[in-house]
C-alpha cells in the first residue's frame, strides 16, 4: 500500500494520503501521450535530478552543467535536459529555451504531460522531505496505450503551449475547470492535456486550499491561518525566483 | 492572496516580509515559517532542527500544512514557469505597485511573465 502514512509517526490527515495515492495511480497508468513506463522513467529521473540540483543551480549557465548519469532508458536526451532544469532550476527557463526543445523534435502535448509528472513527484516528494518521512517507492506501470487526443480548441493564449479557454473546451472535459467561466493562467497551463488539470486540481485541494477555502481569508478550519498559509506559499514562490 | 488575506483580517501584515528576512512580517510564528519554507526549496541540511522550531511553534498539524503547501507551491512555480504563462488579466491592474514594493523585476522568470515598459 503506498502512502500508508498511519505508520510513519507523524499524523497526517487522510486527505494526503487520499490524494498522494490516487496521484500515484494516474502515474502508473498510460497517459494521454506518454507510455506508463515513460512516466515512471521521467519520473525516476526528476527524483535524479536532485543529484545535480547545485551544479544546474549555481552554473554560469543552465545549458552548461553537466547533467547526472541518467537512471532510465526509454527518454531521449532532450527530454532528459527538460527534466533536469524544470525540477532544479525553473527560474532560468526561456522562451528561447522551449523553442529548442520543439526544434528538437519534442511535441508540445507530449511537453505538458511532461511537466505535470514532474511537478507531481517533485511535490510528493516534497512533502515527504517537508514533515521528515523517507520517499515512496515508485509504483509499477501498468499496461496499456496513451489516449493521444488533442483538444480541438486549444490556442494561442500568451503562454508557451496553446492553452483551451473555459468557454471553449471539447464536451468530454467540460469539467476540468469545475464549471468555472474563467480560470487562472496557472490552471490553464496543463489544459492542452485535459486530465493534467484535473490532476492538478486533485493536488491542489489536498495540499493548499480546495476552491471554496480559496475564497474563505478570515475563519479557514485549518491548523494554520490563511495569512501564515500564503506566507508560507509567498516564501516558496520568491525562494525560487517565481515572478507569476 | 497574502495581501488580501492580511487586509480581510486587519492584521498589518508588511508584504515587504516575502522578500527581506530582516522585516517583520507581523504574522504569527512568521520566521519559523519562512525558515522552513526557505530550507525545504534549498534543500538545507538544516530543514531537520527548523521543522522541530516549527512544530514547537504552531504544532505538529500546523507544520504539515506548512509542508502541504510548501510542497504544492513547489509544484506550481514549476508550471508557471515551465509553460511560461503571462501575468493574468485580473492581476494586471494590481501588480506594478507590487513588483514596485517587493523590487522582483530581477527575477529571471519575469521576461516571461510580464512585459516592463
Amino acid at each position: 500500500m503506498y502512502f500508508d502514512y498511519q505508520n510513519t509517526g507523524v499524523g497526517v490527515p487522510d486527505r494526503f494520503a487520499d490524494a498522494h495515492q490516487r496521484a500515484w495511480t494516474r502515474l502508473a497508468s498510460p497517459g494521454m501521450w506518454w507510455t506508463s513506463t515513460e512516466k515512471i522513467d521521467i519520473a525516476a529521473e526528476t527524483r535524479n535530478a536532485e543529484n545535480v540540483r547545485d551544479e544546474y543551480r549555481n552554473s554560469l549557465s543552465p545549458s552548461i552543467a553537466d547533467p547526472p548519469q541518467k537512471v532510465s532508458s526509454t527518454l531521449d536526451e532532450s527530454i532528459l535536459e527538460a527534466i533536469y532544469r524544470i525540477t532544479t532550476d525553473p527560474a532560468r527557463l526561456s522562451r528561447d529555451w522551449f523553442n529548442t526543445l520543439i526544434e528538437r523534435g519534442v511535441k508540445d502535448t507530449h511537453y505538458v504531460e511532461l511537466v505535470s509528472v514532474i511537478t507531481t513527484v517533485l511535490s510528493i516528494d516534497d512533502f515527504h522531505r517537508g514533515i521528515g518521512i523517507d520517499l515512496e517507492d515508485l509504483p509499477t506501470p501498468i499496461k496499456g496505450d496513451p489516449l493521444r487526443r488533442r483538444p480541438t480548441s486549444a490556442r494561442d493564449e500568451g503562454s508557451w503551449v496553446n492553452t483551451v479557454p473555459p468557454a471553449q473546451l471539447d464536451p468530454v472535459d467540460d469539467d476540468i475547470y469545475g464549471g468555472r467561466d474563467s480560470a487562472p493562467n496557472v490552471i490553464r497551463a496543463l489544459s492542452l492535456v485535459p486530465p493534467e488539470v484535473r490532476a492538478l486540481e486533485d493536488m491542489h485541494e489536498a495540499q493548499y486550499l480546495t476552491y471554496a477555502e480559496m475564497g474563505e481569508f478570515v475563519n479557514l478550519d485549518r491548523s494554520l491561518s490563511r495569512a501564515q498559509i500564503e506566507f508560507v506559499a509567498a516564501k516558496v514562490s520568491v525562494a525560487n525566483e517565481c515572478f507569476y | 492572496m497574502l495581501r488580501a488575506s492580511s487586509k480581510l483580517n486587519q492584521s498589518g501584515i508588511d508584504i515587504k516580509a516575502v522578500v527581506d528576512g530582516n522585516v517583520d512580517s507581523m504574522i504569527p510564528a512568521g520566521p519559523s515559517l519562512a525558515s522552513f519554507a526557505e530550507a525545504l526549496v534549498s534543500r538545507s541540511s538544516n530543514l531537520e532542527r527548523l521543522r522541530s522550531n516549527l512544530v514547537d511553534e504552531v504544532g505538529e498539524q500546523g507544520m504539515i500544512e506548512a509542508a502541504g503547501t510548501a510542497a504544492n507551491f513547489q509544484r506550481m512555480v514549476r508550471i508557471a514557469d515551465a509553460i511560461g504563462i503571462p501575468l493574468d488579466d485580473r492581476s494586471l491592474s494590481a501588480a506594478d505597485a507590487l513588483i514596485e514594493e517587493l523590487d522582483i523585476k530581477t527575477f529571471h522568470s519575469a521576461s516571461n511573465t510580464y512585459r516592463f515598459d
